[in-house]
C-alpha cells in the first residue's frame, strides 16, 4: 500500500509528461525550439537529473555495505567525468553540431561505416545501462510491497516505453531539471532525518565498524534473489512458515523467496567469496575489487572507467546540445560538477548507517535496497513509513528519468542509424527495445546496479572516449584509425566483461583487469586509433575540421 | 510576431519523429571549411586551448591517481579522527567534490579567457 502511494505519483507524472509531449509537439514547434535558449544552470540541472540513475540513488550505498567504504570512489569517478568532459569534449562537441556520437562520426570523418559502428556501441552501452535500472525497479518494489521481482521490472518497462511511445520527453529540459531537484531533496532530507533519529549508539557504531560475524538480535533475512552461504557452525533457524530448520556446517544454496530468521548470538554465515562487512579491509578507503587483494589497482581501474566513460554516455551527450553554443556547453559541464558533488556527499551516510542497521542485506545479496530499507528499520511509526515512501518515489524517479533518456537513444540508434527504412517507426522500436531490456533484466537480479552501470562506463571509455578526444583534438585521425580503435576497444572491454560473467573466476590482479578492464582497454583503443591513423593519410580538409571545433561561436 | 520569437532557431534531435518527418538529416555532408583568413587565427586559438586542456589534466590526474595512492601509502590516516570520523574517510567522501568544483571553475575561466583574447593579436 505504501509502495503504491509512493510509486503511483511518479508513474502518473511520467505518463502525463509523455502525453503532454504529444500535444506540445503537434500544436507548435515552440516546444522543441525553446531548448536553444536554455541557460547553463538549468541545463546542468537537467544533465544531472538525467545522469543520477538508480545506480547513484541506491547502488552506491549498497556497494558501501558490500564492498566497504572504498565504494565511495564510484561517485568520485562519476563526478570527475564531467571535468574530463569540460576540458576535452564539451565545447568542441557542441560546435560540431552533432547530437550523438554516430552524428559526430559523420560530421568529423564523413564515414557511414563508423556511424553504424558507433550506433551499435550506443546500443551496447544503452542496454548495459538500462538493465540495472529496470532490475532496481523490480527489487525496490518487491522490498517495499512484497510483489514478485518481475512485477516491478515489467512495470518499469511498460511505463517508460509507453511514455516514450506516446510522445517522448527528449525536449523536456524543465522536467529533467525538476527531476534533479526532486531526487536531491528526496535523498538529502531522509538522510538528515536518519542521522538525527538513529541515536548516539548507532552513530558511534557506524563510525567504528566491527566485523559482522554474530547476529546481535533475532534477524529475519529475506532471500529475495537467492544466495549461496557458507555455514561454519550448525545453526537452528526459523523458516518463513514458522518451522525450525538446522543449517549444518557447509555450503547452502537458498532459493529465491526463502525467508529465514537467525537467532540472536548465532554466527553469521558468509556468502561465497566475500568477507564480512565491517572488517579491517572493509574500513580501508580503497576498493578491493573481487577481493583480489590489490585495492589500489582496483580503485584506479574503477576511477578510470567512470571518469573516461562519462564523456561517451549517449544520453548525457544529447543533453549538452540544448546549450546555445560551445561556451554554454562548457559552463553546463562545470556547473554539473557542483550539482553532482552536492548529491554524492550523501550515499556514504546511507551506506554507513545501513551497515549497522540492516547488515543482513549483505547475506541476502540485496544491498541495493538499503536506502529504502533503512527508514522502516529505524522507525516503525508514521515517520518511518513516510520516509520509506519518499525514498521509494525518489528511486523510481531516478530509474525512470535515466531509462527514458536511454531508451530514446537506443531506439534512435536502431531506427535511425542501424536500420533506416526497415525500422522506421520509432514507437515500435521503443516498445521492442523495452521488451528486450525487460527480458535481460529478469535473469540479472543478482548483479549489482553499481557494477552493471560501471561496465556501461567501461565500454564507453574504451570506445567513444578515444574517438571523441582524438576527433576533437587530432587532425591526423583517419576513418580507418577510428574504426580500428573503436572495434578494438569494444572487443577488449566487452570481451573482458563476458569473461567475468561466464567464465570460471581467475584470481589476483588478473581478476581486477578482467572485471574492470579500463586500465588496459582504454590505452589499447587510443594506441590502435593513433597507430592505424599514422599509417594512413588524413583527408586534406581534416585540419579545418578540427580547427573549426575550437573557434568561438559567433 | 514579437522580435523575441523571430530570433528563435529550431533545434531538433535527429532522433525525434519531427526531425524524421522533415528529413533534415538527409542533407549531404559538407566538407569542413574555414572562412578565408580565419585559418591562422584558428590555429593560434586551437594551440592555446590545447595547452589549457593539457595543463588542466595534470591536477585532475593528480587527484584521481594521487589520492588513492596517498590513502594506500598512509594507513595511519584511518586512525586520525577529527570529530570521531576517520580522516581517510573524509578525504574520500568529502574532499574530492570541492576540489573538483574548484578545478572546473579554474579550467572554465582559462578556456573562456582564450576565447575572449581571440581577436587580439597573439
Amino acid at each position: 500500500m505504501i509502495a503504491l502511494l509512493a510509486v503511483l505519483p511518479v508513474v502518473v507524472a511520467t505518463v502525463i509528461i509523455g502525453v503532454r509531449g504529444v500535444v506540445a509537439m503537434r500544436s507548435t514547434s515552440d516546444f522543441l525550439v525553446a531548448s536553444r535558449r536554455v541557460s547553463p544552470l538549468l541545463n546542468s540541472a537537467a544533465v544531472s537529473g538525467e545522469y543520477l540513475s538508480a545506480a547513484s540513488f541506491l547502488g552506491v550505498a549498497g556497494l558501501v555495505i558490500k564492498d566497504g567504504v572504498g565504494a565511495l570512489w564510484y561517485p568520485v569517478g562519476f563526478t570527475a567525468g564531467y571535468i574530463a568532459m569540460l576540458v576535452l569534449v564539451a565545447a568542441p562537441m557542441r560546435r560540431s553540431g552533432a547530437l550523438t556520437v554516430p552524428d559526430f562520426a559523420e560530421a568529423r570523418l564523413n564515414s557511414a561505416a563508423l556511424r553504424k559502428l558507433s550506433a551499435f556501441v550506443v546500443l551496447v552501452i544503452g542496454f548495459m545501462y538500462l538493465v540495472p535500472q529496470f532490475r532496481t525497479a523490480g527489487l525496490v518494489l518487491s522490498v517495499v510491497s512484497g510483489a514478485p521481482y518481475w512485477v516491478g521490472v515489467l512495470l518499469a518497462g511498460a511505463v517508460t516505453s509507453t511514455t516514450l511511445a506516446l510522445g517522448g520527453m527528449r525536449a523536456a529540459t524543465y522536467v529533467q531539471a525538476f527531476q534533479f531537484c526532486l531526487k536531491l531533496a528526496l535523498f538529502i532530507v531522509p538522510a538528515v532525518w536518519l542521522v538525527a533519529v538513529v541515536g548516539q549508539d548507532t552513530r558511534e557504531h557506524a563510525l567504528n565498524p566491527v566485523p559482522y560475524t554474530a547476529f546481535e538480535r533475532d534477524t529475519r533475512v529475506d532471500f529475495q534473489v537467492g544466495a549461496t552461504l557458507v555455514v561454519e557452525r550448525a545453526t537452528t533457524v526459523r523458516t518463513g512458515d514458522g518451522g525450525a530448520r538446522t543449517l549444518e556446517p557447509g555450503t547452502h544454496t537458498l532459493a529465491p523467496g526463502e525467508v529465514l530468521t537467525f537467532p540472536a548470538g548465532a554466527p553469521v554465515p558468509v556468502p561465497e567469496d566475500r568477507s564480512p562487512p565491517g572488517d579491517a579491509a572493509w574500513q580501508r578507503p580503497l576498493l578491493d575489487l573481487q577481493g583480489a587483494g590489490y585495492p589500489l589497482l582496483g580503485t584506479i581501474a574503477v576511477l578510470l572507467a567512470t571518469m573516461l566513460g562519462t564523456m561517451g554516455l549517449p544520453h548525457v551527450l544529447v543533453r549538452f546540445h540544448t546549450s546555445p553554443d560551445g561556451r554554454a556547453a562548457r559552463r553546463t559541464a562545470a556547473i554539473t560538477v557542483g550539482l553532482l558533488g552536492a548529491f554524492y556527499l550523501f550515499p556514504g551516510i546511507y551506506g554507513l548507517l545501513g551497515r549497522v542497521v540492516v547488515p543482513q542485506l549483505y547475506l541476502a545479496g540485496t544491498t541495493d535496497t538499503v536506502v529504502v530499507a533503512l527508514p522502516g528499520q529505524v522507525d516503525s511509526g508514521l515517520p518511518g513509513t513516510a520516509f520509506t515512501a519518499l525514498l521509494t518515489a525518489g528511486a523510481f524517479a531516478a530509474c525512470f528519468a535515466t531509462s527514458l533518456g536511454l531508451l530514446l537513444v537506443v531506439a534512435g540508434a536502431l531506427s535511425h542509424d542501424l536500420a533506416p527504412g526497415t525500422l522506421r517507426r520509432l514507437r515500435v522500436t521503443v516498445l521492442g527495445a523495452a521488451g528486450v531490456v525487460v527480458l535481460l533484466a529478469l535473469p540479472a537480479i543478482r548483479l549489482d546496479a553499481g557494477v552493471l552501470v560501471t561496465w556501461g562506463f567501461t565500454i564507453a571509455a574504451s570506445t567513444f572516449c578515444p574517438l571523441l578526444v582524438l576527433g576533437c583534438w587530432w587532425s591526423r585521425l583517419t576513418r580507418a584509425g577510428a574504426l580500428a580503435g573503436v572495434v578494438t576497444g569494444l572487443v577488449a572491454s566487452a570481451g573482458a566483461i563476458a569473461v567475468t560473467l561466464f567464465a570460471p573466476p581467475v584470481g589476483g590482479w588478473l581478476a581486477i583487469l578482467v572485471a574492470q578492464p579500463a586500465p588496459w582497454s582504454v590505452p589499447l583503443a587510443f594506441t590502435t586509433m593513433i597507430l592505424v591513423s599514422l599509417r594512413g593519410q588524413a583527408p586534406p580538409w581534416a585540419g579545418a575540421a578540427v580547427l573549426q571545433l575550437h573557434v568561438a561561436d559567433r | 510576431m514579437s522580435p523575441y520569437r523571430a530570433r528563435r532557431v529550431a533545434v531538433t534531435s535527429p532522433q525525434t519523429r519531427l526531425a524524421h518527418s522533415q528529413r533534415r538529416h538527409d542533407r549531404p555532408w559538407r566538407r569542413p571549411q574555414l572562412r578565408p583568413g580565419e585559418a591562422e587565427r584558428a590555429q593560434v586559438v586551437y594551440q592555446r586551448q590545447r595547452r589549457a586542456a593539457a595543463t588542466a589534466l595534470v591536477p585532475l590526474g593528480a587527484l584521481i591517481l594521487g589520492l588513492p595512492m596517498l590513502l594506500g601509502a598512509f594507513p595511519w590516516l584511518d586512525d586520525v579522527r577529527p570529530a570521531g570520523i576517520p580522516l581517510s574517510w573524509l578525504l574520500l567522501a568529502v574532499l574530492p567534490y570541492p576540489a573538483l568544483l574548484a578545478l572546473a571553475a579554474w579550467q572554465l575561466r582559462r578556456a573562456e579567457r582564450v576565447e575572449r583574447d581571440e581577436d587580439r593579436p597573439a
